[in-house]
């Protein structure tokens, strides 16, 4: 099976965020961009079907600015995956997941690919647009929210679980198809020491994005902002559990207005 | 400007799911005098459940008329959902927060040409561009963007809205304009629905008040006054990943990074220390209270109001007393 995983260089869970001086996106100066989130979960994922699946390969690539998508493709390849491809972009089109799954579609085209898979969202924008935008380019159908993914090899057939509201449902769909995923089989794997080595000497193709055609309609970052901090709880005292008990009671009604 | 709004129904068991119901809420605020507000629905029980779009004000609806789309994924219809917005001169297509709206989204604004916007909790028209505002980076932050050209996609994130209110009207239900469905769409198919078990309370990621529970509740069996505090509030039951890890609920009760988001208008963490992995996945409740025996814990940090206290002790006394003001 040919398995490509689109992963998107997002802030490291350490960074302290902050606007950009014009305040409409967020300041990328000292940021580190890394794979992180259900990114990883992706790559997981990928590399227990090839384990899996014989003769089967894992294309990483990524769409965003050089410096960014560098390390993120480097530590796919640390982990194992057997190509790497970046997609460069100007940064200019964050906040436009539309225009990131244009960039993405000239790169998987380019290669075999009958499973598609991506995490179901960024791990900083959380939106989830990519996989179904992606898949409608392709014309290939598509699942966000999936668990327990699962290559049916007698059937022909990937079968899944996904989590909805009525419950969890259980799909199953033929190749090529393209998954937003939300779990793999296990916690993602970390790399050893001498496959980070080696993955810096690895070789990153790459694929300009398509120019940007001029009638589509745009997203364009307008604000970004932080909330005001989080004072800490409001403590509740209380002399017994009871009193505990009325006192939040009586704030939930009357202060926070939640109470049903 | 007078927009026209398409929403895009989601059917739940013949009804219009509730993220549809706050969407119709949405575009009858959004859509001035004058705007058009159309509904379309597919799939199996499409035309009853258009039909209820006049529950809502809603004077016409489409109902996709093909029986191919029965049981295939929603996104088979795509295309009719493309067709019927430019038949409407929409402006706007909006989806429910249901997990198959956010699914949608990307899909429909390729088809569409539109641009797009998930889990949207503010939204206003800025001349010909529609200004949406989402949280981002687990509720550390917010972003606002502005959708240009014409036609935006959005889904709600949910509870952001209150549901439409209720004013009934008679809803013309039409049939759809006609479209080709790729035949890659119709063959995935659903091979079986777990439910969640009735009785047990509002879905998850439904639920307008969720309470979890972590580790401090310490055994299977305890986990019971967890569940006996939501009932007493008709809330959702949630875990942390300590709980699911260790089978005493099931995975699907997770919430966080690697479970379910959930954004209700109250959350309530009994014994859940507060590990970023969880919080990212209820950081965006309106209102979050903890009940933890450590008052140094993490989760007051995010917390608006905090008990510090033996949960033991503290759960039983809150669930008897919201009896007794509920008068349950
Ligand atoms: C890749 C990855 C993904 C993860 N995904 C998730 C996820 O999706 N969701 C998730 O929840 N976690 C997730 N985790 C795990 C997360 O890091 C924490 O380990 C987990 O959330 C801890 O659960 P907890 O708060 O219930 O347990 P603990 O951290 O052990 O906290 C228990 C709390 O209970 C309190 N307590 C104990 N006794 C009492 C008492 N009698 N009365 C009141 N309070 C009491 C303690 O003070 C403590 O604060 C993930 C971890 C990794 C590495």
């Amino acid at each position: 099976m040919e398995i490509v995983v689109c992963l998107k260089p997002v802030p490291d869970a350490e960074t302290r965020l902050r606007p950009r001086a014009d305040g409409s996106r967020l300041d990328p100066e000292g940021v580190k961009f890394v794979l992180a989130g259900y990114d990883e979960s992706a790559v997981e994922q990928a590399l227990l079907l090839r384990e899996a699946i014989a003769g089967s390969k894992v294309h990483a690539v990524s769409f965003g600015p050089p410096r960014w998508t560098e390390e993120v493709l480097r530590a796919a390849i640390a982990l194992g995956c057997d190509t790497a491809t970046a997609v460069e972009s100007a940064g200019e089109e964050a906040g436009d997941p539309i225009a990131a799954a244009e960039g993405l579609l000239g790169a998987v085209e380019g290669m075999p690919h009958d499973l598609v898979l991506l995490g179901k969202q960024a791990g900083d924008d959380e939106e989830g647009l990519v996989p179904g935008a992606l898949a409608e380019m392709l014309g290939m159908p598509h699942f966000g929210y999936v668990v327990d993914l699962h290559w049916d090899g007698a059937a022909q057939r990937l079968r899944f679980g996904r989590s909805a509201e009525a419950g969890q449902e259980t799909w199953e769909s033929p190749l090529p198809c393209v998954i937003g995923l939300q779990q793999a089989w296990n916690d993602p794997r970390t790399a050893k020491l001498p496959a980070i080595l080696k993955s810096r000497r690895a070789p990153i193709a790459k694929v300009s994005p398509p120019a940007p055609s001029p009638e589509r309609a745009a997203s364009v970052p307008e604000r970004f902002a932080l909330p005001p901090p989080r004072t800490g709880a409001k403590m509740i005292a209380y002399r017994t559990p009871e009193e505990a008990a009325q006192q939040l009671v009586r704030i939930l009604k009357e202060e926070a207005k939640v109470f049903p | 400007m007078t927009p026209n709004v398409l929403i895009v129904a989601e059917v739940d068991s013949g009804r219009l799911s509730l993220p549809t119901v706050e969407a119709a809420g949405v575009a009858r605020s959004l859509s001035g005098p004058d705007g058009k507000i159309v509904g379309i629905a597919g799939g199996a029980g499409a035309a009853g459940a258009a039909i209820e779009f006049g529950e809502y004000g809603i004077e016409r609806a489409y109902a996709i008329d093909d029986p191919r789309l029965d049981g295939a994924p929603a996104q088979a219809q795509t295309a009719y959902i493309a067709a019927a917005a430019s038949a409407v001169g929409a402006h706007l297509v909006l989806l429910g927060g249901s997990t198959a709206g956010r699914d949608l989204a990307g899909r429909v604004a390729v088809a569409w040409k539109a641009a797009a916007a998930n889990g949207v909790t503010e939204l206003a028209w800025a001349g010909e561009a529609l200004r949406v505002q989402r949280p981002v980076f687990g509720g550390r932050a917010t972003e606002a963007r502005l959708l240009r050209g014409g036609r935006a996609v959005v889904s709600l994130r949910p509870h952001a809205f209150p549901a439409a209110a209720v004013e009934r009207t008679t809803c013309a239900v039409e049939r759809a304009p006609a479209a080709s469905v790729p035949p890659a769409l119709l063959a995935p198919r659903r091979t079986g629905v777990e439910a969640v078990p009735k009785g047990t309370g509002p879905a998850l990621s439904d639920a307008p008040i969720v309470v979890s529970g972590g580790r401090g509740v310490r055994t299977p069996e305890n986990f019971r006054l967890i569940e006996e505090l939501a009932a007493s509030l008709g809330a959702a039951v949630g875990a942390s990943r300590a709980v699911t890890d260790a089978g005493w609920r099931p995975t699907s009760l997770q919430v966080g990074q690697t479970g379910r988001s959930v954004s209700p208008q109250l959350y309530i963490a009994v014994g859940i220390s507060g590990a970023i992995q969880h919080l990212v996945g209820m950081m965006s409740s309106r209102v979050i209270v903890a009940i933890n025996n450590d008052a140094t814990a993490s989760i007051f940090r995010v917390a608006d109001y905090g008990i510090v206290g033996d949960l033991f002790a503290i759960v039983p006394a809150l669930t008897a007393e919201i009896h007794r003001v509920r008068g349950i």
